[in-house]
């Protein structure tokens, strides 16, 4: 495999306190709990430069379960592309939101904290909200540092296995991810259904040190059906070669629990989340994903409040039915062109998710709701 | 007082109380189109958004599309549009004919069809101001209170959630279920600790045995999470606040839903009777899926007990929030309806579980809560995880 | 369920209960009438807590909301505070489970 031009190319990205590098330069408002999500939305909605992750979660969650959603949190605040992040909680949950900012200043995060019960209800939630959001937004590093592909944490996620995905979609994602990793950047996947199908296949794909925390990947889904089950049925039909053509033919050298971030400088990391766009993204921006490509089949066209998402499909006719929301149309674009929009992309143009302006955020649970 | 509000009267019978569109997506993938679809329209318009996947187990999803077609034929529905990707598990048509049964009035958007966001958006909100055209002539009639579903549920409790609040909103369930009505608390999980007590006064052995299965399998789950639900309660806080047993815990919780007999138990989302008494709904304790199990049954208002300030409402169910804390009353009351706190000022909880059944009878009549007001409208669907589910095999 | 509250004092859920709830902190030594007879609090018992409204004797109910929510574990007297320290849960202790005993 020649070595693509755009390794030579450079874009304006933000650097950050642990010299990864960020495409995007948000504001995050983050709700450590459901009932606080929509105070988070409008807060958001009323600072320019700020962001938030509405979700349903951080309440009636046990264990493991409520472990996952705090990791997220944590993790989601260190996402190079997030320059300061507003805590925002309600005051008697589980996860509280004074917990999550006391964590995250001890890791060095511009953070602001309230509670709609600690400052008196929801109007004034927002208010003050909005002024520590503007806050962090005005102090935000304006500072464009000069970066390359070897920069790119790439998230990459199949949210789907159909024919067109397997052969044309995930083929050249793979060849994306082999170039981005050749340049120094690393690649993170999800989609755990392809392992739990395929044990042996995947422990095979393993670097050596990273095989216990596969085994403790395979240990938590025994015995249990994928959350994604259409993509579970279909990995268990194909061989894992056929389901695993986006990682590029790369060695797994670390897999990782949902919610922890990547832990490695350079290569293929697999994330253990499931192939269902919305918490399948989240989980690559936890592990640290400052961009993510995204195959889709059917043509989800969300995109995620931390990283810009680009679409690609490899069936012609959702590249048909949906040509705005669809960046690359797999049948008639090379890999070199993927790493030119990829670039671009970083570089601050727009994906079609961030033009129309749709997003989809979602954490993955491990147990149920109490 | 007055026995009646005027209501919209549906063509299945069932009386609802406000007269919304609803925008209700299939899965998650949809969710962002039909929440903007929504913001193009008035306060008549509102979305369910939800987190639940385009491909489910079977189980999970036969409860999903449950409670969808529940909230589609909730009778504070006047008509529907139904949003999906496409190539989604749920088919949005068979969705909208399920909910059109009851004659509901219904229509689909397929955003693969439209051609993508921008015209799915521009569809979406031709589609959602015709719906409203047809309905928004709807008349209000007068209804009797035995009309009324009124679910119960408690959030953020404390020291006085169990003998203020939930206590005088259990007098206001008496009080509509001696009127004719119907009144349904759920939180499975709360009733560990008295379900025997609650299990006594069920009208027979059928709905004894179901509520002892459901706790048993709740708490089953929970250990499943490694956590031992009944040996941890009351907790350190609880026992602070005074809460000595778990009996005391539970049945101050159970005090929500009043002292009639106990005439049924229904599945998460599953139809609530009309005139149907005081019925139990299995849920998790979980405020904001509890809810929407309740109003995907057909309530069409909530009553919500909170000590600590709970703040979150429901799209298409007005939500009254009800406190026994003074000190949340005095600083969160621009969040609260009804202050059940007089109790420690020497109210009687008769005279408080009145004030409640005002509070219903006017909200139901059209007066909005608080929480309406602010458009504060949490929406979540319980989705039964895979560790519930005991196979390996992908359905 | 009634509900009343006996001279600004005691909450009392259900005419069968023998406790009732003090609805502020109370003092030692504060006296109230409980339907014709004098109740004198024994102890200090903070806000939200249970004073014991007739005598009780070790193994007898404890009755709040019309039900049994324990059994006393020692002697009470009347006006006293009753709590984890005088009385139990008959189903499910958690200390017994702990413990390895049996679950209700």
């Amino acid at each position: 495999m020649s070595v693509p031009t755009a390794a030579e190319r450079t874009f304006q990205g933000v650097r950050r306190a642990d010299d990864a590098v960020g495409v995007r330069n948000n504001v995050l408002v983050l709700p450590s709990v459901i009932c606080s999500h929509i105070v988070a939305d409008r807060i958001a909605a009323n600072v320019d430069g700020a962001v938030s992750t509405p979700h349903d979660h951080g309440c009636a969650q046990l264990g493991a379960d409520n472990d996952q959603t705090w990791r997220t949190f944590l993790s989601l605040a260190e996402n190079p592309n997030v320059a300061g992040t507003v805590v925002v909680g309600l005051g008697c949950e589980e996860i509280q939101s004074d917990d999550v900012a006391t964590a995250l200043e001890s890791r060095d995060v511009p953070v602001r904290e309230l509670s709609i019960q600690g400052v008196g209800g929801t109007d004034e939630c927002v208010a003050r909200g909005v002024e520590f959001a503007s806050e962090l937004a005005e102090s935000r590093p304006t500072e464009a540092s000069t970066a390359d592909l070897g920069d790119l944490t790439l998230g990459i996620v199949s949210s789907d296995l159909d024919a067109t995905t397997r052969e044309v979609a995930d083929p050249l994602v793979g060849e994306v991810a082999h170039a981005v990793v050749e340049a120094g950047g690393r690649v993170v996947a999800a989609g755990n259904e392809r392992v739990t199908a395929h044990p042996a296949a995947a422990r095979e794909a393993t670097a050596g040190d990273a095989r216990d925390a596969l085994d403790d990947l395979l240990d938590r889904h025994e015995g249990h059906p994928s959350r994604a089950s259409g993509v579970g049925r279909v990995a268990r039909e194909h061989a894992f070669e056929d389901v695993t053509r986006s990682w590029g033919g790369l060695d797994v050298s670390a897999v990782r629990p949902y919610g922890d971030p990547v832990g490695i400088d350079e290569g293929l990391a697999l994330v253990d989340a499931p192939s269902r766009f919305a918490e399948a993204t989240t989980g690559l921006a936890a592990a640290g994903a400052n961009v993510v490509l995204h195959a889709t089949g059917d043509g989800v066209l969300t995109g995620h409040p931390l990283v810009p998402v680009v679409k690609v499909t490899g069936d012609e006719r959702t590249a048909a039915a949906l040509p705005d929301d669809v960046d690359i149309d797999a049948t008639a674009t090379d890999a070199d062109d993927v790493l030119d929009y990829l670039l671009d992309v970083a570089d601050g143009q727009e994906c079609c998710a961030e033009a129309h302006g749709l997003t989809e955020f979602a954490i993955t649970r491990v147990g149920p709701s109490m | 007082m007055n026995g009646t509000f005027d209501g919209y009267r549906r063509p299945d019978g069932r009386v609802g109380v406000r007269n919304y569109v609803a925008v209700i997506p299939t899965s998650v993938a949809a969710a962002a189109v039909a929440t903007a679809v929504a913001d193009e329209g008035g306060a008549w318009a509102r979305a369910t958004p939800h987190q639940l996947g385009t491909s489910q187990p079977d189980a999970a999803r036969r409860q999903t599309e449950r409670v969808l077609v529940g909230i589609g034929q909730n009778p504070n529905v006047g008509g529907a549009l139904v949003v999906e990707l496409g190539t989604e598990d749920i088919d949005a048509a068979a969705l909208a004919d399920r909910i059109a049964a009851d004659g509901t009035t219904v229509e689909t958007l397929t955003i693969r069809e439209t051609g993508g966001t921008e015209a799915a958006l521009d569809e979406g909100e031709t589609r959602l101001h015709r719906l409203n055209d047809e309905i928004k002539g709807a008349r209000r009639e007068e209804a009797d209170v035995a009309e009324l579903v009124f679910g119960v549920e408690c959030g953020g409790s404390d020291a006085t959630s169990g003998i203020a609040a939930n206590p005088g909103v259990g007098a206001a369930c008496d009080r509509l279920v001696d009127a004719g009505g119907t009144a349904c608390f759920s939180e499975t999980p709360e009733f560990i600790g008295a379900e025997h007590i609650l299990a006594d006064r069920c009208v027979d052995d059928e709905t004894r045995r179901r509520l002892l299965d459901r706790v048993e399998a709740r708490e089953g789950m929970a250990e499943l999470m490694g956590v031992d639900l009944r040996g941890a309660q009351p907790t350190p806080g609880n026992q602070e606040g005074g809460l000595t047993t778990i009996e005391e815990k539970s049945l101050g919780a159970i005090a929500k839903g009043g002292t009639t007999p106990v005439r049924g138990i229904v599945d998460y989302g599953e139809t609530l009777p009309v005139g149907g008494g005081l019925v139990l709904m299995d849920t998790p304790g979980y405020d904001v899926e509890s809810v929407v199990g309740k109003v995907a049954g057909g309530a069409q208002v909530v009553a919500f007990t909170t000590g600590r300030g709970s703040t979150t409402g429901n799209p298409i169910a007005p939500v009254i929030k009800v406190t026994g804390n003074p000190k949340t009353w005095a600083k969160m009351s621009n969040n609260m309806d009804v202050n059940a706190g007089t109790v420690f000022d020497g109210e009687s909880i008769d005279s408080v579980g009145e004030r409640v059944f005002e509070t219903l009878v006017d909200v139901a009549d059209g007066r909005q809560t608080e929480s309406e007001r602010r458009r504060l409208e949490e929406f979540a669907i319980n989705e039964i995880q895979p560790e519930e589910l005991t196979t390996g095999v992908d359905a | 369920m009634k509900g009343r509250v006996l001279d600004d004092t005691l909450l009392l859920l259900s005419d069968d209960d023998n406790v009732g709830t003090a609805v502020d902190d109370l003092d030692e030594g504060t006296a109230l009438d409980y339907d014709g007879r004098s109740v004198v609090v024994a102890e200090d018992v903070p806000f939200g807590h249970k004073v014991a409204l007739e005598p009780l004797a070790p193994g007898d109910e404890v009755r709040k909301y019309g039900e049994i929510i324990g059994t006393a574990t020692q002697s009470v007297e009347r006006g006293e505070w009753v709590h984890t320290h005088n009385c139990e849960s008959t189903r499910g202790r958690g200390d017994q489970a702990a413990a390895g005993g049996e679950r209700a």
